[in-house]
């Protein structure tokens, strides 16, 4: 017996055993009953909660197979685009209200008019309406949010703000810096404030612009307003401060981002700093560090040439159905389920304190009371969202924001002036707008 | 015969099918792409040269490649030389250097993330080690942020990515200078040559192929490294530390810009090519006496 084969005996085999190996998976896209979910971002209790509730959409759903992935947040539109043009894009997106103008435009996800008509009068009932028209764009509700972020704040080391003879938080931008210098000491500045171009830092310098009257794109004109006096004036505070000797050292600033800055209060390395509404609560600080957060001070007069905003608020946690979901019933399931009480509880005070609740039934809870005595007060008398505006979101965000977020690092840095930085920084922007909106 | 060619063809078609898929078909795809205006996913004209001249008037891409001549031509030079006199010393037999030789790769195969954030760490201007160190030890008067300031940021990567890829260029280049005729280096030894003469007209013509090549591979690993800079600095601050890897990403996946992100790609690659090509010209005699061999 000889073990030879004949060449038409291996090409035979071989076009044979390579039909057999590409025949199973032939089969395995016409499954149904999967359902597959991306969140991207949130606070490590979040992540935690988020993926114990699914357990339970699992056991009221056994039909549905639910396969749920997370990821980081600031990775969101690369894996997302990329998921969209290799068309594996998830059933059901959870991220930022920011993106949905730009989602919309690339057709990657649906009005969920269309797909869940009749669910959406039990999400109003259940939802906070300012928080439930953070998912809307152009007259179409894209997005279920469950929570809003708010920009921007001010966390106060309390021990540091009575060592230095006061009594109260500051309430505008003079005190701010005179309080920032008085509350400095050696190896422990008064303020600081993240400067990296990480979108979570441009949102809190947005903030301080916003309330001081200035835009960064009007949607009227089509003209990046960078060069806005009430944008210009924000960074002018950000340079003062520099200047007062408030702060870390300028090189400091820009490559220390929100995470870190407030790492670094919560050690009781600075008396206080600038970021969005949760400040220090998804990470703690050290047990000697007394702190408080309020709203960032205002303008002592605004200049900018809008008008000015309380707050500028997102939702950063919001469930949007891709225009190529395989299965738009189970994704409009998982939307429900996450409408209802039950869920968004979870922003309600133990086990998430860090979130502003989407959901009405939340605001009853007594622990968000006594962690956020403030928020609930002004829930309860109507004025929370008052004066609030959307984060800027449209067609083009993210060019804009990355050159605010350069020229936000050449006028720290001290390159530039911030009339320099800012009206650079619109040149180039209206630039990549233009091409972007043809 | 005829059947035996078939055969051949046959058999190596799997592998064609892969390069064609895998690197024909994209570069095909991004030299299309670069001249088309295309703008969130939406194609606005094919045949146009539009997305290189908005390039030329990017004020940042002019920064772009002077950063990446840095981070490309500085990275390489410097990894090479450090390469090489590591793997001289290395090539030295001793217990030391026995130990050394397993110990070097240590960098090398730790993930490109740990490394990038431990080193992010240690650079930090507030709570790193380093700069710490420098101030109580009396060498500076404050820490330094070596990461945020625009005139340290683009050398301090450079040594990072050092301190990555030149442990396998010194130990390829440890085992060539190993591989040098004993029998040459005690002649040239014997004819009165010194240390420093033995090295550079004895060991380094022997060597000649390996340094060749390892340039090469370096350049093409340097060009290539992305998230070593994107995790550290993300391009900042204020564009300081921008590449051309950085700002292609930024550009395809931060702003959607693909015509302009892929005539970046194109240029990239011309630039690379261009480069080793001069390379390898300029050291052909080395390379094709060495290769023959």
């Amino acid at each position: 017996m000889t073990n030879s084969i004949s060449r038409r005996q291996f090409l035979g085999t071989t076009a044979a055993t390579a039909l057999a190996t590409a025949t199973p998976f032939s089969g395995a896209f016409a499954g149904t009953g999967d359902l597959s979910v991306w969140k991207f971002g949130g606070t490590p209790t979040e992540v935690e909660q988020w993926a114990a509730r699914n357990e339970a959409f699992t056991a009221d759903n056994p039909d549905i197979n639910l396969n749920y992935s997370y990821f980081n947040g600031q990775i969101r539109r690369q894996k997302i685009l990329a998921g969209f043009q290799t068309r594996r894009l998830a059933d059901v997106i959870i991220a930022f209200g920011q993106d949905i103008p730009e989602f919309v435009g690339f057709d990657m996800v649906q009005p969920l008019d269309d797909i869940a008509a009749d669910k959406i009068d039990g999400w109003k009932d259940r939802l906070v309406p300012e928080v439930m028209n953070s998912g809307m764009h152009d007259g179409k509700l894209y997005g279920l949010p469950t929570y809003v972020d708010m920009a921007s704040f001010l966390a106060v080391n309390l021990d540091a703000l009575e060592e230095a003879g006061f009594d109260r938080p500051p309430a505008t931008w003079s005190e701010l810096r005179e309080y920032a210098k008085a509350m400095t000491k050696p190896g422990r500045p008064g303020l600081a404030f993240p400067a990296t171009t990480a979108p979570v830092d441009i949102n809190i310098f947005e903030g301080i612009a916003y309330a001081n009257g200035g835009r960064i794109f009007d949607e009227e004109s089509g003209k990046v307003t960078l060069d806005d006096p009430g944008v210009v004036d924000a960074l002018q505070l950000y340079v003062d401060l520099i200047a007062d000797g408030s702060t870390p050292a300028a090189t400091s600033l820009t490559e220390t981002f929100f995470r870190d800055t407030a790492q670094l209060f919560g050690q009781g390395r600075s008396a206080m700093w600038i970021g969005l509404s949760w400040l220090n609560t998804p990470w703690g600080v050290s047990e000697d560090v007394r702190w408080t957060g309020v709203p960032m001070p205002r303008p002592d007069t605004a200049s900018g040439s809008f008008a000015p905003v309380n707050a500028i608020m997102d939702p950063t946690a919001i469930l949007m159905v891709s225009s190529r979901a395989k299965n738009p019933e189970a994704a409009v399931e998982y939307l429900d389920f996450w409408s209802q009480n039950e869920q968004l509880e979870i922003w309600g005070g133990q086990p998430e304190v860090a979130r502003i609740p989407a959901g009405k039934a939340a605001w009853d809870n007594e622990e968000l009371a006594e962690v956020w005595p403030n928020w609930v007060e002004a829930y309860n008398e109507g004025s929370l969202f008052e004066g609030a505006a959307p984060m800027p979101r449209f067609i083009g965000v993210s060019a804009i924001e990355s050159a605010l977020g350069t020229a936000i690092q050449q006028a720290v840095l001290g390159q530039k002036t911030p009339l320099e930085a800012l009206t650079e920084a619109t040149k180039a922007a209206q630039t990549q707008i233009d091409l972007i909106r043809g | 015969m005829q059947n035996d060619r078939l055969l051949a063809y046959f058999m190596i078609l799997p592998v064609v099918i892969a390069v064609l898929a895998f690197v024909i078909g994209p570069t095909y795809n991004v030299g299309t792409l670069s001249l088309t205006k295309i703008v969130m996913g939406q194609e606005r004209g094919f045949g146009t040269f539009s997305n290189f001249t908005a390039l030329t008037a990017d004020p940042v891409f002019w920064l772009v490649l002077k950063n990446t001549a840095i981070w490309i031509l500085g990275g390489t030079l410097l990894c090479v030389l450090v390469g090489l006199g590591v793997g001289a010393f290395l090539s030295v037999d001793s217990r030391l250097t026995t130990g050394l030789r397993a110990l070097i790769l240590l960098p090398w195969v730790l993930p490109d993330v740990v490394t990038a954030m431990a080193w992010k760490w240690m650079l930090h201007g507030q709570v790193g080690i380093i700069g710490q160190t420098l101030e109580t030890t009396g060498l500076t008067e404050e820490t330094i942020s070596f990461l945020g300031d625009p005139n340290l940021v683009m050398w301090t990567l450079v040594v990072v990515l050092i301190w990555r890829k030149m442990p396998l260029v010194a130990l390829i280049l440890c085992a060539a200078i190993r591989s040098v005729p004993d029998d040459q280096i005690e002649a040239a030894r014997m004819d009165g040559a010194t240390a420093f003469e033995r090295f550079r007209f004895v060991v380094i013509p022997n060597i000649a192929f390996s340094l060749t090549a390892v340039t090469v591979i370096s350049m093409i690993w340097i060009t290539a490294e992305f998230a070593l800079p994107w995790i550290m600095t993300g391009g900042g601050p204020a564009n300081s530390s921008q590449i051309m890897a950085t700002y292609i990403y930024q550009q395809s996946f931060e702003f959607f810009n693909w015509g302009i992100a892929s005539a970046m790609s194109v240029i990239n690659l011309v630039m690379l090519a261009s480069i080793v090509a001069l390379y390898l010209y300029i050291n052909r005699r080395s390379w094709a006496s060495e290769g023959s061999k």
